[in-house]
Order: structure tokens, then C-alpha cells, then sequence
């Protein structure tokens, strides 16, 4: 539906998203986060990562996460995503807690006590 | 400031029994008000209505689909000065109290039993149960300002900010799973609260608007002033230079 040509007056050609699809696209990607977060932050957990090195695994997971995106899209991400930078931000701090909620419950099952 | 050595009994009798209690609390709390839920009865003016404001808002939005006289035709329906649907329609605004009305009554005291109700019942009964315990640490450090946050029922002062009660570990969980319940129960599940409250606002404005003389008015406002622009214009001269691309 989307294939975007350069028509002859150079006006830029309107792109047409379908709302249902948009929907549910996003609901997916949010499955993937959540799952991201959850099993990162157990990695993290089990792994025994304090302070800011368990921060700084979070934001490598989301960045694998975006690549994962972009391979699994390949060339052609137009038709499945709007736009790339708002697919790596969107959410980050919504699975964030999440991700410190696994990564604590863990940690302290394996090292505290 | 020494490391605490922690039991590890306490381990498998109370931090792990807190995690699995919030979890399924909140997947039985999602079933109950399946069963709880009761079918809402709309009026078929009020569907009517709001299903009026579906349409004239997708003619608003997708009329640069139509041709131009289409999408005048459309218009002309719902905004004619004489006949249009919106300046014939004469609606009296509702102005019932929803305490009078005993559909709503319930609705309410269903969402309080489901929501609230087991909120405070296993809240209290973790408080009174699991008391007094230091279950785990935060592996990060945390400033002081977190400890009367994170170290509910222990107060000791001298004890570092990343250590965490039981009753406070309960908290966590109770904000922290709502994620994992969209994982595990669907999107719009009962589980979360706030989404809960989302959708009885969202469900309750479907289903009718408000104030009907007014929507019925801002909706004619919006259609009036929307002006026509076909999105197809070139569509034909598109479609000939991708056959022309094609078959270069």
C-alpha cells in the first residue's frame, strides 16, 4: 500500500497507514519489549550486576533489541514502521521498570542472601 | 557499614511467597471481574448517536478518499442547513445524577469489590504475615531520600538505603508486574487498575456521548470547516509510471 513514488510534479506522494495495522504492530513491539526487559533483567540478575553496569545492560538490550527490529525488517522497515528512531525510544522507561523489578528479584535470590 | 547476612529461610518463606501471592492475586482478580462484569445496557438512542459520531468523524478524517462530489453528498447529510442530520436531531441533555441510577451503582461497588477490596485485604494480611522482615537489596545505590519508600516496617537508621522490607517488596510487585499481566492475560486486562480505570472512561464515552447536543454541535463545527482535498488527484498518472518503471 505504501509504495512510495516519486511522482512527476515532485510533491511528496501522501502515505496511507492503516490504523488497525499501526495498532497492532505496536502491540507486538510491546510484547517484545516486555519480554526483552523481563528476561534482561533476570540476565542481569543472575549474572550479578550492581549499580551502573546493570543500567548500562539495559540500554545494550534495548539497542539489541532495535537491531533484532531492523534485521528481522530488513530494507524495506517502511512498511512495517513509521519511523526507526521512536521504535528504539518508545516505552524505554515503561520497560525499565520492569527490568529493575527482574533484575532486583533475581539478584536477590542468587547473591544477597 | 557491614553487609547483613540474611537467613535464607527468609528466602523461600517470604520473599518468594510475596512475589507468587501478587502474581496471582492479580490473575484471580482478573477473572472474578470477567465474572463480576456485567453487560451494559445502552439505549439505542445514545448507539445511535455515538455511532452518527463514528461516522461523521471517519467522513472527516478519510473524505480525501472520495471524489469531490461524494464527499459533498456526505456532508450535505449531516450538515444541511434544513434537513442535515445534526440540525434536525433535537436532543435534551441528561442531566441525571449517577447516584440515582442503579446500573451505575453497581458498576461501581463491582469495580470497588474487584479493585480496592483486595487491595487493602491482602496488602493488610502481607503487612500483618510477612512483618518486619529485610527480604532483599536493590542492586544499585539509592539515596537516603528512598528509605521511608523502600523500608516500610523496618526503621533503623543506620541501615543502608538499598536494603528493602517486605511490605515494601510487596509494593513493588503490586506497580511492577502490571507489564508482565499484559504478557501473560492480554492487553486489556482486568489485572492493572490503571487500565481498568482507562477503559470504563473510554468504554462509558463510546458508548454515549455525554451531552449529545453538544458533541452533535462540535462535530458539525469540525465538518463544516473541513475542507476537500482529494488524495488521489495523480492517481492514474502514479500508476502509469509504475508499469512505465516495470517494464524498463
Amino acid at each position: 500500500m505504501s509504495v512510495i513514488n516519486k511522482s512527476k510534479d515532485n510533491k511528496p506522494e501522501p502515505v496511507a497507514y492503516s490504523e488497525a495495522a499501526l495498532r497492532n504492530n505496536a502491540s507486538v513491539v510491546e510484547y517484545c519489549r516486555t519480554s526483552m526487559a523481563a528476561l534482561s533483567g533476570s540476565t542481569a540478575g543472575v549474572l550479578g550486576l550492581t549499580g551502573l553496569y546493570g543500567f548500562a545492560f539495559y540500554v545494550f538490550a534495548v539497542v539489541i533489541l532495535w537491531i533484532m527490529f531492523m534485521v528481522r525488517a530488513g530494507p524495506n522497515w517502511h512498511k512495517y514502521y513509521v519511523s526507526r528512531q521512536s521504535l528504539l525510544t518508545n516505552g524505554f522507561f515503561g520497560a525499565l521498570f520492569t527490568y529493575v523489578l527482574f533484575w532486583t528479584f533475581i539478584y536477590g535470590m542468587v547473591h544477597v542472601y | 557499614m557491614v553487609e547483613l547476612l540474611l537467613d535464607p529461610k527468609i528466602r523461600v518463606w517470604v520473599f518468594l511467597p510475596i512475589v507468587i501471592i501478587t502474581f496471582l492475586v492479580g490473575i484471580v482478580r482478573h477473572y472474578v471481574s470477567i465474572i463480576l462484569s456485567s453487560q451494559k445496557k445502552v439505549e439505542i438512542i445514545q448507539l445511535q448517536d455515538s455511532q452518527v459520531m463514528i461516522r461523521a468523524r471517519l467522513l472527516r478524517e478519510n473524505g480525501k478518499y472520495l471524489p469531490k462530489q461524494s464527499f459533498a453528498m456526505r456532508r450535505h447529510f449531516f450538515n444541511n442547513e434544513e434537513t442535515g442530520y445534526f440540525k434536525v436531531q433535537k436532543r435534551t441533555a441528561p442531566s441525571q445524577n449517577p447516584m440515582t441510577d442503579p446500573g451505575m451503582m453497581t458498576d461501581m461497588l463491582k469495580g470497588n469489590v474487584t479493585n480496592v477490596l483486595p487491595m487493602i485485604v491482602i496488602g493488610g494480611w502481607i503487612n500483618w504475615m510477612f512483618s518486619g522482615f529485610l527480604t532483599t537489596k536493590v542492586p544499585f545505590p539509592l539515596t537516603l531520600r528512598f528509605k521511608p519508600m523502600l523500608q516500610r516496617g523496618v526503621e533503623l537508621t543506620y541501615l543502608d538505603a538499598s536494603w528493602v522490607s517486605s511490605a515494601s517488596w510487596y509494593f513493588l510487585n503490586v506497580f511492577g508486574l502490571r507489564t508482565i499481566y499484559a504478557l501473560v492475560l492480554g492487553e486489556n486486562n482486568a489485572a492493572d487498575q490503571s487500565k481498568v480505570m482507562q477503559e470504563q472512561m473510554s468504554g462509558a464515552a463510546m458508548a454515549m456521548p455525554p451531552d449529545p447536543k453538544a458533541a452533535f454541535k462540535a462535530e458539525w463545527e469540525a465538518l463544516e470547516i473541513t475542507e476537500h482535498k482529494w488524495a488521489l488527484q495523480n492517481v492514474e498518472a502514479d500508476l502509469l509510471s509504475t508499469f512505465a518503471n516495470d517494464s524498463k
